[in-house]
């Protein structure tokens, strides 16, 4: 069952290949691989196709995801366009990777065989890796898991601690207290002008009770003051005074009516 | 050595075309063109036309078969197709259906 296929190296394959066993790439495949066991890719191997195995060692070029239960090993020489992902992803230097490379994954098979090797951390973003980086990839393992911990368990109790208590303590009692004191000068201010006005209605009727009038008006502002918040509050809602005095409805067409 | 195997347990749909010999155990479906010798193994499950310099039948095949040498069917093997070869054997036990034109 666990036998290895091979595709030679003047072999082209359109077409899905799919099945149990290993499998060995050194020539062209166009279409889907998917085996239960591993998937070599030599340097000649081309694969435009997704890619799925146990263990995937990539040497040639690969125009696909590519998806390793177990492992995804790319060596130098290799060019992978699309994603990888898998429970261990190992990029070597002189390898070449574009796309989203993700290392969670399925450990189960992994962990059956080995539990060790599923546990070690896996290789860091595809972006870092482009090959140029001199490094070899024990040391990218290794730097790679610590940063993941810490931070993720900094920023959760900071931003839930702070921002909650501060938030609801300061502005409840200031928009309470500010608002009280600040309207009822600017309201005090518009009834003062409102007393004159009715004044000069006053004196039209009767000319001479001008002078007894004016001694009237200083007094209102003076209870305007007194009687500040609860009659005012009623007036600004009517609308303001009529200029013009009043005419009642239809008066004006019945003196029309009255003229034709 | 075999250039292509095609192990047991796997299966291709589609077409294997190359210039190298030819190995199957597993299963085809699709087509089969080589300049080189095809094997089909006993545990093979062919359904493909198959174009080749030569062929060796152990398993199961459907499809006509284009030979520019020879083709033969071993005991055990089952071939059910139209061949065209300038050699051609069948083994005592195989079983073959089919037109046979040696006139390459």
């Amino acid at each position: 069952m666990t036998e290895t296929s091979v595709i030679g190296a003047g072999t082209i394959v359109s077409g899905h290949v799919r099945g149990q066993g290993s499998l060995e790439i050194l020539g062209r495949v166009e279409g889907d691989v998917s085996v239960t066991g591993n998937v070599v890719i030599g340097p000649a191997g081309r694969v435009r196709g997704n890619v799925s195995g146990a263990q995937l060692s990539i040497s040639g070029h690969v125009q696909g995801d590519l998806r390793g239960t177990e492992a995804v090993l790319l060596e130098p020489g290799a060019r992978v366009a699309g994603d990888i992902s898998g429970p261990r992803v190992g990029i070597a230097p002189g390898a070449l990777a574009r796309g989203h490379v993700q290392t969670d994954g399925e450990p189960a098979a992994a962990a059956a065989r080995a539990p060790a090797p599923a546990a070690r951390p896996v290789a860091p973003p595809a972006r870092v890796v482009p090959a140029p980086s001199p490094v070899s990839p024990t040391p990218i393992r290794a730097a790679a898991p610590p940063p993941l911990p810490k931070v993720e368990a900094r920023p959760l109790p900071k931003v839930e601690a702070r921002p909650l208590p501060k938030v609801e303590a300061r502005p409840l009692p200031k928009v309470e207290a500010k608002p009280l004191p600040a309207p009822p000068p600017a309201r005090v201010e518009a009834r003062a002008p409102l007393p004159p006005l009715p004044s000069p209605r006053l004196p039209p009727p009767n000319p001479e009770a001008r002078k007894p009038e004016a001694p009237r008006v200083p007094p209102a502002p003076s209870q305007a003051e007194f009687t500040p918040v609860r009659p005012i509050k009623p007036e600004p809602r009517r609308p303001p005074p009529p200029v013009v005095p009043v005419i009642s409805k239809g008066t004006k067409a019945k003196k029309k009516k009255s003229h034709d | 050595m075999a250039g292509t195997v095609i192990g047991e347990g796997l299966t291709i749909e589609g077409d294997i075309s190359g210039d190298e010999e030819i190995v199957i155990h597993g299963n085809l479906r699709g087509r089969l063109t080589t300049t080189d010798a095809v094997t089909v193994g006993g545990t093979a499950v062919v359904g493909a036309d198959i174009t080749g310099a030569s062929l060796s039948v152990a398993g199961q095949v459907t499809g006509d078969v284009t030979a520019s040498e020879r083709v033969d069917i071993q005991a055990g093997g089952k071939l059910v197709g139209d061949i065209k070869a300038a050699r051609f054997t069948i083994a005592d036990g195989a079983s073959f259906k089919g037109n046979v034109d040696m006139e390459v």
